[in-house]
């Protein structure tokens, strides 16, 4: 009885609903809107798995673009140069910057706070700059381009579609998101928040934190990557404006945006990101202007971003109550 | 050799404008300033403006610096003064949004075309040096940097409010407690560091252009700069700015696949084997 009403609890019937909103989107959004929709969730993937660094274990990372451009491009090559099929390449991919992300991460982990941040930038940027330089594997500043999405293993064409893409985006994005609930709730992720609130605390309780740091960034470019992979065949193309520091930029704040430590806020924060992005740009060509007095907005008016908005009326009074000062 | 030794001294005269603003900046509040990178910018293209305006490139030099340094500290004084309790993200988003809005305010009012700024009379031309010709201007930046970084080091040691600003960086409430008023320390800081910001884009225009690309082309440049020297630190900057122009001006010459690279891979180097930067303290 009681599995089943923690199972129906409010939070996760609101979560199905999303879920089963998301599934029916293709039957009713125009063909563009699906598109949109499709690469709206692409970057919600990438910005929750920034949250799981950001959000659980203040590991405020610069660079995070190190991991979608890692797991585009190796998409993008392997489906060019091999005959692999696209969800073949996609693991291959996300594995891929799963792997190189613990060296990253052993090196970056060495410094915390701000030179954490700015290692994490300069990773990014030199792979940036060997992207640019490396023609024969990225393309130089043409980066890849034609990138199949390849149909298999065994002759399976479900995902080649416009349709069929969306629901192998989705999945992806709703199969993420359930492992990084898992995670954060599981004992590793009660570390990663004592390393957020005090990690010489949690050092001095005999836990190994850089071994738990670069973990959870291995498992944070892991799941960039994948966003990465995913977005190469939706593209159908990669180039180094993927591993640019912009981006970087730009996903922090679909983090911030959407409220930084609850997973769902981010991919909202990415959805927002880019539906204003896209709204504002059809009415005026100085979106950008108004993009950035919006964020300044965020941060003065909206702290706790957009889930902090939708969920103040009904958890603020309580949390307020449990720590006066939160709000100062 | 000798040539390239003198183009790296002047490219680090620039470097230095840029770092020694962000790493005030940063000890003073402990922020990091995404829109530096479009402080310099504002500076290029409000001295081109003023510069066509008053037909003066000198009168550009000095009202350029202050309009973007007070411009910065109006940003301070209505927006990051109310953020001061939060943490380094808010900071993060604000100037992100404001590098975002100023480069669009740019493009409205200067347009998206590089506009090509003309090198004072009195400095055009060539000069020999060891025998060997040499941009006068380029000369000029160098003796400019030199200049602004021996004055700025003065007034942080010799003057009260340079004390005032060395106090504040160490010890914020201390000083808050001893009746300083350190929010006005923070608003001229920050306002002094965009004028710093604003000046080396002035001076830098005649030589790249102004262009909306430079903010986004510097602020990484910037940030490199000040994590090498170690943030906070004045001394750094100005050694953060030296090891950059030299590894950008001769890995471009010896090793031009992997210059941009190059950069990069000191940055990792240093803050691999002294996490706070050269001078800094242990971050």
């Amino acid at each position: 009885m009681t599995r089943w009403r923690a199972a129906l609890s409010p939070s996760n019937c609101a979560l199905l609903g999303a879920a089963a909103l998301l599934a029916l989107a293709p039957f009713v959004l125009p063909v563009y809107a699906t598109t949109l929709a499709t690469e709206a969730l692409i970057l919600g993937l990438f910005a929750m798995s920034l949250d799981l660094m950001v959000g659980y274990a203040r590991l405020i990372s610069f660079g995070h673009a190190a991991a979608y451009g890692l797991g585009a491009y190796a998409c993008g090559y392997v489906l060019l140069h091999t005959a692999l099929p696209m969800l073949g390449a996609i693991a291959a991919a996300t594995l891929f910057a799963g792997v190189l992300a613990i060296g990253i991460a052993w090196v970056c982990t060495i410094a915390t706070g701000v030179s954490f941040s700015m290692l994490t930038l300069a990773f990014a940027q030199l792979l940036y700059a060997v992207a640019f330089r490396w023609t024969s594997v990225t393309g130089a500043s043409d980066g890849l381009a034609g990138i199949p999405r390849r149909p298999g293993p065994f002759g399976l064409a479900l995902f080649d579609s416009r349709t069929g893409f969306y629901y192998l985006v989705l999945f992806c994005l709703a199969a993420g998101f359930l492992f990084c609930r898992a995670l954060v709730s599981s004992p590793f992720g009660a570390v990663l928040r004592g390393i957020r609130e005090n990690e010489a605390k949690t050092k001095a309780l005999g836990y190994d934190t850089r071994r738990y740091k670069i973990a959870v960034v291995a498992i944070a470019y892991a799941l960039g990557g994948l966003a990465g992979a995913l977005y190469a065949p939706f593209a159908g193309f990669a180039n180094t404006e993927l591993l640019f520091w912009l981006l970087s930029g730009q996903v922090l704040i679909m983090v911030i945006v959407g409220g930084a430590g609850t997973l769902v806020g981010p991919i909202l924060g990415a959805a927002f990101f880019l539906l204003a992005s896209q709204i504002l740009s059809a009415y005026t060509d100085s979106w950008a202007l108004f993009f950035g007095l919006l964020f300044i907005a965020f941060v003065l008016f909206a702290p706790e971003g957009i889930w902090g908005l939708l969920t103040s009326r009904l958890v603020r009074p309580k949390a307020r109550a449990a720590t006066p000062d939160a709000a100062a | 050799m000798t040539v390239e030794c003198l183009n790296a001294l002047s490219q680090s005269a620039l470097l230095f404008f840029l770092g020694v603003g962000l790493t005030l900046i940063f000890g003073i509040m402990r922020i990091v300033n995404f829109a530096h990178g479009s402080f310099y910018m504002l500076g290029a293209f409000v001295g081109y403006s003023l510069a066509r305006l008053a037909g003066s490139f000198w009168l550009a030099l000095v009202l350029a610096p202050l309009s973007v340094g007070i411009l910065g500290a109006l940003f301070e004084l209505g927006v990051l003064r109310f953020l001061y309790r939060r943490d380094a993200t808010a900071f993060l988003m604000v100037t992100f949004g404001l590098a975002l809005a100023i480069g669009e305010v740019a493009r409205l009012v200067w347009g998206s075309q590089p506009l090509e700024v003309t090198t004072p009379k009195a400095l055009s031309g060539v000069i020999f040096l060891f025998g060997l010709p040499f941009p006068l201007y380029r000369l000029f930046l160098t003796g400019a940097g030199a200049a602004v970084a021996i004055l700025l080091w003065q007034f942080l040691e010799r003057t009260r409010l340079g004390l005032l600003i060395r106090a504040t960086s160490q010890n914020a409430e201390m000083m808050h407690a001893l009746g300083t008023d350190v929010r006005l320390v923070r608003s001229f800081v920050f306002g002094i560091g965009c004028a710093l910001a604003g000046l080396g884009g002035v001076l830098a225009a005649p030589l790249v252009t102004a262009s909306l690309g430079m903010a986004v082309n510097v602020i990484i440049d910037a940030f490199v700069i000040v994590i090498i020297g170690g943030m906070g630190s004045f001394a750094g900057s100005i050694l953060g700015a030296l090891l950059v122009a030299f590894v950008q001006i001769f890995g471009e010459y010896y090793f031009p696949d992997f210059a941009m690279a190059l950069m990069y891979l000191v940055m990792l180097l240093v803050l691999v084997l002294r996490p706070g930067g050269l001078l800094g303290k242990e971050a």
